[in-house]
């Protein structure tokens, strides 16, 4: 007190007091107070990232529940006039992409289609038709074949000696009409002999009808032979015989190559029989078996252009077959737009009026009588999109599947069954692992290090010998799924649980409690847990997308759920579609129909990267070591 | 030091029984395929019986054996079979090839591998091979891919990693972080199946199945290339994180503001005193991530027709065409694997950072 005199030289009377007159009440704050939620939800939404993961997330699980239910499309039941459609987007088919338009390619022409001013052909009518063709993408090519098809034209035909043997005979297929008036003449090109010794071309026919074949000619190199028949012949008129050559040499595997075998007469200019190519190489061996001659520099002519997938598969369908039950029902179902009108051109048939789905009945089959009714089979021509139940044409976003299932909704059921998998394994998993992590955490001790001991040894079970075990027993599905995903997944919150119990589980409250008299399982459901739940909570969130991982991939391999399985939860049915089913079938059809796997791919890829940053936001948000960090 | 060793060693040991004495039991009480064709069959059974696996008794019992006829034909009242026994019938007598009971089969099981290193013979995959001879051809293949690829992405991983750490918060460090979330999140099928659509069908620079073990030149080596990638994406994301986490956390430690204070350049520091420091965790999970690598393989070589382990496991695992002793062989190649890679991991702890004393006494 005296050192502060002594120090102070201010003057007393310069002193005021503060607030003299007035009482200090308690003030209210002028913020208002943040909670533990209310730091996690501000941390959370700090991160803009996090957001939009988040809201992207919650929008495709409940799309997930929505769009299996309100689509308009057809998941479910086999349609095989729809399979294998492109995706088809509004607004995106104007700039080309999604258009419903395949580009198909290397297509055999069929040679009678070639239009003669464009000297263009498209493949046959029963597999592509002409009309949905997009004419100005189409383009003809050949590429080399050696098969023994009409369509692979031209080139060079070897015969060739098999295994052992010196000689063959071969004949043509038709026979060859010599008449002597009409000067015969056969023209032989011989392009190549073999290296071999005494390789012999022997020109035959049969000059009597009596079976034997006289030799015309021998020819021993390769050239162009003229073979003036009239004088060959001892001088029979007329003669109708095969034509036949024999190959002889005195080595095996001798060969000669063929170019074509033509012959004219006076009548025309053409010749009467051109055998190059395909015709030349349908010789078939007379002794002995045979052995396909090969061919070589033969083309075939193949064709690529863009087809309307969708107009040919919905627009109008010509089908054979309908049976009177399925005809009278359509009539009944549109009964307001389906009028008959006749068809002047075909008195068996008739025409519909405009939006009746089908166009005309081209014929009917006689009457089958049953019970007094007449019962037909109609052939007639359908537009299927109204038949189907389709106002217009419809849009598949992505496709559809070889069921002619719509992959746009088969994608969604595919991602509820997902996540509700996910969900359930995760829950169970969670459960588990609360309630071992708790008494492991809890007990402590000797209790605490066996359980331990027995979680590391369950840890260290590599997941293929849990597959192979499930699988054994059960089979694949869903319980070698839920099996796999639960044997080992716990482990993780236990661990998580187990800390959280030892944090709490000497602090004074619940020694308090345990002072006045409360049970165990009081103490850790009541005391321990709800402070540490949080923490694990959010901590298992994470396990949702990592079960989700799992399952898609165990369902890749074929060892997880499939098509045609489906479950019951809570009454509900299931389908046993998932993401890795789909992709799983996908994959046998990358290289053609690749939207089968990357529209699946981005769904699932789209869902993991969301719900592990929704995962990690969460737990950061959460995390109390970090509160009032940022 | 060494009292841990040898703790964890046996330990090991204990688990690796256990692991494999429960896959055996369980998998040899179910319901067994035998080879489909009937003169493999008569070849396997008999094998059965010299490895000791099964008895032979007779039943000559005219009463019994018309019994035993029902059954076969499905009368299951008649006579109770004795599961996975093989009946043959002999006219007047019956052959009957019995199990012994499991745990002597167990035993004989144990014998004939330590003794003979014989693992059993395969029942479907190739009927009557020696399981070791499926085996032997298969296990390099899926074990060179997996040490490619260990070597592939273990230098890319730590690069990124500390990139990101010394750039933390600026775009480099965001776009590798939304990389590596990318593509941890991504399941590996998915990464394969669009790597194999992209560079082996679209742009055809690579093969899009892995070759047949007899063709040479350079397909050898750039078959590799999609599954070594394939594996490695997740795995270099993972990296990544970790490397970028634990350097991040080192670099803002006491001991680096004072290597900055008595003059090192932040090259300096970061080289001798931060990347050393942030490796001690790293180690150990480069070793454990062997065994992730190894298990992911198996769907890479589903995908690419690797004629790995991992395939080799798929076609044993063909629903009702199990072969066991071949999921045995390969569970137990894969069980060995990761628990001596667990070992590794534990017993590097001490090595790396000699500050750990693992299992010491306090």
């Amino acid at each position: 007190m005296r050192y502060s005199e002594k120090n102070t030289p201010v003057d007393k009377t310069k002193f005021q007091m503060v607030q003299k007159d007035q009482k200090i009440y308690d003030k209210k704050f002028e913020t208002k107070p943040i909670g533990y939620f209310k730091d996690a939800m501000i941390r959370f939404s700090k991160n803009r990232t996090n957001v939009i993961a988040t809201i992207i997330l919650f929008t495709m699980i409940t799309l997930s529940i929505f769009i299996p239910v309100l689509t308009t499309k057809n998941y479910e039941v086999l349609e095989s006039q729809l399979r294998h459609l492109p995706p088809r987007v509004p607004i995106l088919e104007n700039f080309g992409i999604f258009d419903g338009v395949r580009y198909v390619e290397n297509q055999e022409v069929d040679i009678t289609t070639i239009d003669p001013e464009t000297g263009l052909g498209v493949p046959p009518r029963s597999l592509y038709r002409p009309e949905f063709i997009e004419m100005d993408s189409l383009i003809n090519y050949n590429v080399a074949c050696s098969t023994r098809i009409e369509s692979c034209r031209g080139g060079v035909v070897s015969f060739t000696l098999r295994d052992e043997s010196l000689g063959a005979t071969f004949q043509s297929p038709e026979r060859l009409t010599i008449v002597s008036s009409q000067e015969p003449k056969l023209v032989i090109n011989v392009t190549e002999f073999s290296d071999h010794n005494g390789v012999s071309l022997d020109i035959k026919v049969d000059p009597a009808f009596t079976g034997n074949y006289e030799t015309l000619i021998s020819i021993t190199e390769p050239g162009v032979y003229e073979l003036d028949m009239a004088n060959l012949l001892n001088n029979p008129s007329f003669v109708s015989s095969f034509l036949r050559f024999e190959l002889t040499a005195l080595e095996p595997r001798a060969s000669v190559t063929i170019d074509s075998f033509k012959f004219y007469t006076n009548l025309q200019e053409e010749p009467v029989m051109d055998d190059f190519g395909y015709a030349l190489s349908i010789y078939e061996r007379v002794d002995g078996s045979a052995r396909t001659p090969s061919r070589s520099g033969a083309e075939l002519l193949m064709s690529s252009f863009r087809y309307d997938v969708y107009e040919s598969a919905l627009g109008e369908v010509e089908r054979r077959n309908m049976a009177s039950t399925e005809y009278y029902g359509i009539i009944e179902e549109f009964e307001d737009v389906c009028t008959k009108i006749d068809n002047p051109d075909n008195p068996n048939g008739w025409f519909f009026t405009e939006g009746c789905p089908i166009l005309e009945v081209k014929n009917t089959s006689e009457p089958v009588v049953v019970g007094g009714i007449a019962y037909y089979s109609y052939h007639l021509v359908i537009n299927y999109a109204l038949y189907a139940g389709y106002d217009d044409i419809p849009y598949f976003f992505f496709g559809t599947t070889e069921a002619g299932h719509d992959l746009f909704a088969l994608t969604w059921v595919a991602l509820r069954t997902s996540l509700l998998i996910g969900l359930a394994a995760a829950t169970i998993n969670i459960t588990i692992g609360i309630v071992y992590g708790a008494i492991s955490g809890y007990y402590g001790g000797k209790v605490d290090l066996l359980m331990e001991r027995f979680s590391e040894v369950i840890a260290r079970i590599p997941f293929l010998v849990i597959l192979a075990i499930a699988v054994a027993y059960v089979g694949p599905g869903i319980t070698t799924l839920i099996i796999v995903l639960i044997v080992s997944g716990w482990i993780g919150v236990a661990s998580v649980t187990r800390t959280q119990f030892y944090r709490y589980k000497g602090r004074e409250y619940v020694l308090a409690s345990r002072t006045l008299g409360a049970k165990d399982s009081r103490l850790i459901f009541r005391h321990i847990l709800p402070n540490g739940i949080g923490t694990i909570v959010t901590a298992s969130v994470l396990m949702i997308p990592l079960v989700i991982f799992t399952e898609s991939t165990l369902s890749y391999l074929g060892f997880g759920i499939g098509y045609g399985q489906s479950f019951n939860v809570f009454g509900v049915e299931f389908s046993g579609v998932s993401i890795g089913v789909l992709l799983a079938t996908g994959r046998t059809e990358l290289l053609d129909k690749p939207y089968l796997t990357y529209f699946p791919a981005i769904i699932i890829s789209i869902l993991m990267i969301t719900f592990n940053m929704f995962g990690n936001a969460l737990r950061d948000a959460f995390n109390p070591s970090l509160r009032g960090s940022e | 030091m060494i009292r841990y060793t040898l703790i964890r060693t046996v330990w090991v040991f204990i688990i690796l029984v256990t692991v494999l004495t429960i896959n055996f039991i369980l998998l040899k009480n179910a319901p067994e395929f035998p080879p489909p064709d009937q003169e493999q069959r008569d070849i396997y059974y008999n094998r059965q019986v010299s490895d000791g696996f099964m008895t032979i008794v007779l039943e000559r019992d005219a009463e019994t054996i018309g019994n035993i006829r029902r059954a076969l034909l499905g009368d299951t009242e008649a006579y109770t079979l004795v599961r996975n026994a093989r009946y043959v019938d002999e006219g007047d007598q019956f052959r009957i090839y019995k199990p012994v009971p499991l745990i002597n089969q167990y035993f004989f099981w144990v014998r004939n591998i330590v003794t003979d290193w014989n693992w059993g013979y395969s029942t479907r995959v190739q009927p009557n091979v020696p399981v070791w001879n499926v085996l032997s051809s298969r296990i390099p293949v899926t074990v060179r891919l997996n040490i490619v690829a260990l070597f592939f992405y273990i230098p890319i991983g730590f690069a990124l990693g500390i990139i990101a750490a010394l750039r933390k918060n600026t775009l480099t460090d965001n776009l590798i972080s939304l990389g590596v979330m990318i593509f941890i999140s991504l399941p590996s099928f998915v990464i394969m199946t669009f790597l194999v659509l992209i560079f082996g069908y679209t742009l055809g620079w690579l093969p899009t199945q892995f070759p047949a073990a007899d063709v040479t030149g350079s397909i050898r080596y750039t078959a590799l290339i999609l599954p070594v990638f394939g594996l490695s994406f997740g795995a270099i994301a993972s990296l990544t994180r970790t490397s970028r986490a634990e350097l991040t956390e080192v670099l803002t430690s006491e001991f680096l503001l004072l290597a900055r204070t008595k003059g090192l350049t932040q090259t300096q520091a970061v080289l001798r005193h931060a990347l050393r420091n942030s490796m001690v965790p790293l180690v150990p999970g480069i070793i454990g991530s062997f065994v992730g690598l190894l298990s992911g393989s198996v769907i890479i070589e589903l995908i690419y027709s690797i004629p790995g382990t991992g395939r080799i496991f798929i076609r044993a695992m063909t629903q009702n065409n199990y072969d066991y002793n071949l999921i045995l062989g390969i569970t137990a190649f894969y069980t060995i694997v990761s628990l001596f890679a667990i070992l590794l991991v534990d017993l590097s702890y001490g090595i790396v950072d000699p500050r750990i004393r693992m299992g010491a006494r306090k």
